[in-house]
């Protein structure tokens, strides 16, 4: 079950920090 | 565009033959990388010629763009793009015939290389008589690739490292059907697919150099 | 009004379809006879692969196509293309690690030189590579053109890449413990949840691009606005 939640969490947690990426640069004004 | 290309190619040669940037620093670079290809497998396994193609090929990977990048630097000299575009050259021929001049210097280069692995990687002649056409075919392949991929790098300062990132994915397929089909020219097996591979990457080069290159040289 | 209303949907859609397939895939669907629990990266890893190589790589490619095609040559086109293809570093780095956290308890290592895990990692390289060239020419209209046969002569190199790396896989071993084929009966809820998983990380994709996109705009904006405003206080110094 470790692998799957390691699984799990890169993916999801991965696409979650890109997502965030965009915003943060976003706001920071340089993208 | 035949024409233009064998104008184009005749010029590159010509320019080659004149400064022999190719005899003095090509050459050489590419004979000692294969001594480097043989030395990194340790003292153990030096003289396993099972190695051979692929180190052949890794090493004429890499002179190859050393020389597509020599390409490139050709045409921006002062006075060569200015009397490619002066003379409306069809951009298709010069991609033809700057692909075709890459080729040739490949080439030779290439059986140098090829001597110098049956000397010192131990491949076995014969062998490499059999692989001479898919050798060939490959280098022909790996020029007008690179001749795509040194015009879409050309000019400003990064281009030296901004080449081989860009080229050596798509020499990857090629290093593989080329090592392969020297492989079984050696010990025998599959033939037919690598040539399947190269045939295919050729006709997608020649393809894309033809209907795009001008798109490359637009200013 | 469709448009709109299909525009705002996009992002509250996506996130259920994910929420619901983090829940099915990790609580309700069964574990496989076989595999055991690891099935349950069968909710993940084929459906971020498939936006990774077809989705996100096919709507820059397409893109490109666009902008190489006069009629349609445009620099939205040519944004599009950039945003997709750096999605697509992300999630081809995502395939690859979802693919390598599968393969260690299947195969015993991390990287057994699989035939389609190596083909994805050279696709990688080839997107970062279009990434680099981005960076490397601030003309757009030349930067446009350069990625944009870049990315043709990429996606033409896909099939090539693929085929090259899976016979040189293939053909000398047959079926061994590294084919990568991991042939599984999906049925019930396993079925229902894999075609979940394929929509909602699809529609990631499109959210993410949206995103990606405007933020885009945006930097272009700014990046003219700042040099207005440098070329206007330039002026009035009266360096011109």
């Amino acid at each position: 079950m470790g692998y799957v939640a390691a699984g799990y969490a890169f993916a999801f947690g991965g696409l979650a920090l890109y997502a965030l990426s965009i915003w943060w640069r976003g706001r920071r004004g340089h993208g | 565009m035949i024409r233009v290309a064998l104008l184009v190619a005749a010029k590159d040669l010509r320019i080659e033959l004149r400064s022999r940037v190719l005899l003095w620093q090509v050459v050489p670079f590419g004979v000692m990388a294969l001594l480097l290809s043989g030395l990194a497998l340790g003292p153990d396994h030096a003289g396993n010629s099972s190695a051979g193609p692929g180190l052949f090929y890794l090493v004429t990977l890499f002179v190859a763009l050393l020389m597509i990048n020599r390409s490139q630097a050709i045409e921006g000299t002062p006075g060569t793009k200015a009397s490619i575009a002066t003379l409306g050259l069809d951009p298709a021929g010069v991609f033809l015939g700057k692909s075709l001049a890459l080729a040739v210097e490949l080439w030779v280069t290439g059986l140098v290389l090829l001597g110098g692995a049956v000397l010192v990687l131990h491949t076995a002649l014969h062998g490499a008589l059999v692989a001479l056409p898919s050798i060939l075919v490959t280098l022909g392949a790996m020029s007008a690739a690179g001749t795509l991929y040194g015009a879409i790098t050309a000019g400003g300062d990064g281009s030296a490292t901004l080449l081989p990132v860009l080229t050596l994915p798509a020499f990857a397929p090629l290093l593989i059907a080329g090592e392969r089909s020297f492989s079984s020219a050696l010990h025998g097996g599959a033939l037919w697919e690598w040539w399947v591979i190269l045939a295919v990457a050729l006709a997608a080069y020649l393809a894309v150099g033809i209907l795009l290159y001008g798109v490359l040289e637009e200013s | 009004m469709m448009k709109q209303l299909s525009q705002r949907l996009l992002g509250p859609v996506t996130l259920v379809l994910l929420a619901l397939t983090f829940w099915l895939g990790l609580w309700i669907t069964p574990p496989d006879k076989i595999q055991g629990n690891l099935v349950r990266l069968l909710y993940v890893h084929p459906a971020v692969a498939w936006v990774a190589l077809y989705v996100s790589f096919g709507t820059a490619t397409i893109a490109s196509a666009l902008y190489l095609w006069k009629r349609t040559r445009s620099f939205v086109v040519d944004r599009i293309a950039y945003c997709a293809m750096e999605v697509s570093v992300v999630f081809i780095g995502l395939t690859l690690i979802t693919g390598s956290i599968w393969g260690r308890p299947t195969w015993g290592v991390w990287w057994a030189w699989d035939a389609r895990l190596t083909s994805t990692a050279i696709l990688g390289v080839l997107a970062l590579g279009y990434l680099a060239l981005r960076r490397a020419n601030d003309d757009p209209a030349l930067r446009a053109r350069r990625s944009a046969v870049f990315a043709i002569l990429s996606a033409i190199n896909v099939p090539i890449i693929h085929f090259s790396v899976q016979w040189w896989k293939t053909l000398h071993q047959g079926a061994t413990v590294f084919t990568s084929t991991r042939t599984l009966l999906v049925h019930g809820s396993m079925a229902w949840t894999l075609l979940i998983s394929f929509l909602g990380f699809t529609l990631l994709f499109f959210w993410l691009l949206r995103a990606r996109y405007r933020l885009e705009v945006q930097r272009e904006t700014m990046t003219s606005a700042t040099l207005d405003e440098a070329l206007a206080s330039r002026r009035s110094e009266g360096a011109f």
